[in-house]
């Protein structure tokens, strides 16, 4: 019996062993998402998740794409984890187990730096919204990045602070930065101690840099309290590093103006922990943030995951597939190589991947950056955020830390 | 640098050392009596979190009593555990092989619990919002953040009920006894495998504890645990391997050495001084500051 048993589970075993490790229909068109699934920045790979699967819904439904005989998107997904060695890895197993057309990913610029080095390698186009200068500074042909760089955000957000607070009869003389030692905040930052707040007369208070996580957050805000700053540009990227520091900003009773460097100041799970009171005109610039006029895809999104409000990582990740979507169409091909090629040429007006984003516009120059792409400036209002600048796309008023 | 600073700092430090302490026993316990690193230790902290935030918005309970409630299933969990998986690796047999397997078991159930939490629960952040955990109380110009003071509290008189526990009761003195050789407890008539479950149980419930005690005022996800794992051998090492208030000193040299780091050092560096601490301890001490050359509890 012992003979025959064993054959009997071999042969039953073996169309299993036989097939591919991912059955794909010939004609699919995959796409890769490489963002943590897993470790602390988990929930921000969900979101980027729940805002590619939502494109890919929306495009399957229409009939795919049309050049490629109506080919459907597929997703693969592979986790970045928590450092930068995984997201490699991530992007190399993803990568070199089937064909891949593009690429999505890394949330973190330091994972994101490490996996465009893969898919330069690879060469598969790769669509991120890290903001680190350094991601397209390196002549790469095959990353395109869609976010305003760190440098540009900072130079941007700071002019708005200073118009801001003079429209509200306020000088800002003394400024304190405060934030983790992650790529975007340290591109963010860089400029802003260099020569930015020396330009506009600002000088800087308290710079304290950590590596995450932050053991506690009493000395950095009892500096800020001593020095008394007029603003605080603050980079927590780390959720708990950034709850206790917003928690010790109550609890010493620090009445200062924070400009968030980052989309990760304005996901829900902020009005659960702190409360909504503790946020209220709390300002941070992202890459993208739902404007005027997209009440309708917000709601689609929002009914589709159950989430409060759409913010930068799923939006974002919405535009690239639908990026991806029109490269295809344009390169009537799967084909990496081709995809790069249209997405270079590319100069889409409007569609909903030109619409996602502002200024409405998607075409990326010869580093990979997108053209015009400018920083939004979110924020939170009785426990929700809004876009306050540019003014064109704001939802609501900006309103000055203090003011009625 | 002013002395209501320097308080400040050395305040600072303590409270955020005090559940380290408590975090740290569990871990000496285990590995006092059963010789076991449990890598999966702050895997426990952390469902004792989840717990206690359940506990709080679910039933409204005030995560500090929370906190107290956690202890009866995570002794009943640690118990389990130790019934179902530890005594496989433990007792008699070669110890290379008993410890290699013992690493890999806790190592494994370490990643099993982090990622089952993530798979049932998502990895979005949760966090349980009370009043005191952004309120002080002011003693001149210091202020003692409210949640870390009573969590400091509680944290100080669970470690004293484990110090009460294991030197004045018959069955504390049993489980020291089977730390200290278990071959002559066996003759006594004790049952070391019982009391290797006792102070798994035991562990796992001050554990659970010190993490409901920990999200009054830390945000809860199921990767918390790494924040902190770290830290708590360097506090069990510190100590002296095995020894219960060597583990609870050794936490709270941990936060103040944090906290005081920021003296000399910048933020960035902030472990720095914990890590030359140990070092220093390891050199001048090597048995840890409450060890002894034998292993006791």
């Amino acid at each position: 019996m012992k003979p025959l048993a064993i054959l009997l589970a071999v042969l039953v075993a073996a169309p299993m062993l036989l097939a591919p490790p991912v059955a794909t229909a010939a004609d699919d068109f995959t796409i890769a998402l490489v963002a943590p699934l897993s470790g602390r920045w988990a929930r921000q790979g969900q979101l980027k998740k729940m805002g590619a699967e939502m494109a890919i819904a929306e495009i399957n439904a229409q009939g795919g794409i049309k050049a490629l005989g109506g080919a459907k998107i597929v997703l693969r997904e592979a986790d970045a984890g928590d450092s930068v060695e995984k997201a490699v890895s991530a992007a190399q197993r993803v990568l070199a187990r089937e064909k891949i057309s593009a690429g999505i990913g890394a949330w973190l610029s330091s994972f994101t730096l490490g996996v465009t080095e893969v898919a330069e390698r690879l060469e598969v186009p790769w669509f991120t919204l890290s903001y680190a200068d350094s991601i397209t500074e390196r002549g790469f042909k095959y990353t395109f990045q869609t976010s305003p760089v760190s440098s540009l955000q900072a130079e941007q957000a700071l002019d708005l602070v200073v118009d801001l607070a003079k429209r509200n009869k306020q000088t800002l003389r003394k400024a304190a930065i405060v934030g983790d030692n992650t790529a975007a905040t340290v591109f963010f930052f860089k400029p802003l101690r260099e020569k930015l707040l020396k330009a506009k007369g600002i000088e800087i208070v308290v710079d304290e840099i950590w590596t995450p996580p932050l053991a506690d957050a009493t000395a950095i805000v009892q500096k800020v309290r001593s020095t008394q700053p007029d603003i605080v540009f603050y980079g927590a990227t780390n959720f708990p590093d950034s709850i206790q520091v917003l928690q010790k900003v109550k609890e010493f009773g620090l009445n200062v103006p924070i400009q968030g460097v980052g989309a990760w100041l304005v996901t829900p799970e902020y009005v659960k922990t702190v409360g909504k009171e503790l946020l209220d005109n709390i300002m941070t610039v992202t890459a993208a943030h739902p404007l005027k006029g997209q009440e309708e895809l917000v709601k689609r999104f929002t009914e589709r995951t159950g989430e409060p409000f759409m913010t930068q990582d799923p939006l974002m990740t919405y535009a690239h597939v639908w990026i991806i979507k029109e490269a295809a169409e344009m390169a009537k091909s799967a084909d990496p190589k081709a995809i790069r090629d249209a997405v270079a040429k590319l100069d889409l007006k409007s569609g909903p991947a030109a619409s996602t984003l502002a200024p409405g516009r998607i075409k990326y120059d010869e580093r990979g950056r997108r053209v015009g792409a400018a920083p939004i400036i979110v924020q939170w209002q009785n426990g929700e955020p809004f876009t306050v600048v540019p003014v064109e796309y704001a939802t609501k008023k900006p309103i000055w830390h203090g003011a009625k | 640098m002013s002395v209501s600073d320097l308080a400040q700092y050395v305040v600072t430090g303590l409270l955020v050392g005090g559940v380290y302490a408590l975090m740290s026993i569990g871990l000496a316990l285990i590995f006092g009596v059963m010789r076991v690193v449990n890598f999966a230790q702050g895997d426990f902290m952390m469902l004792g979190m989840y717990l206690t935030y359940f506990l709080a918005v679910v039933s409204g309970v005030d995560p500090l009593l929370g906190a107290l409630l956690t202890i009866p299933p995570f002794f009943l969990v640690g118990v389990g555990v130790h019934r179902a998986l530890l005594v496989r690796v433990t007792g008699g047999g070669d110890p290379q092989r008993l410890m290699d397997a013992q690493l890999i078991l806790t190592l494994g159930l370490s990643l099993i619990i982090t990622n089952g939490t993530t798979m049932l629960l998502t990895p979005m952040p949760r966090g349980i919002k009370t009043a005191y955990a952004t309120q002080a109380f002011a003693i001149g110009p210091v202020l003692l953040n409210q949640a870390r003071s009573y969590a400091f509290l509680m944290a100080l008189v669970l470690a004293g009920v484990v110090y009460v526990f294991l030197t004045r009761t018959d069955l504390g003195k049993a489980l020291r006894a089977a730390a200290d050789d278990p071959e002559a407890a066996g003759y006594q008539g004790i049952d070391v495998r019982a009391m290797h479950g006792l102070a798994f149980g035991v562990g796992i419930a001050l554990v659970a504890a010190a993490g409901g005690l920990l999200a009054t005022y830390h945000p809860i996800e199921p990767t918390v645990a790494v924040n902190f794992i770290v830290l708590m051998f360097v506090a069990v090492v510190l100590g002296g391997l095995g020894s219960i208030p060597g583990a609870f000193a050794g936490g709270l040299l941990i936060g103040l050495v944090q906290s005081l780091t920021l003296l000399v050092l910048p933020f960035q560096l902030q472990n720095v001084g914990v890590f030359i601490t140990f070092l220093l301890v390891l050199y001048l001490r090597p048995q840890g500051l409450f060890g002894q050359r034998l292993r006791a509890v």
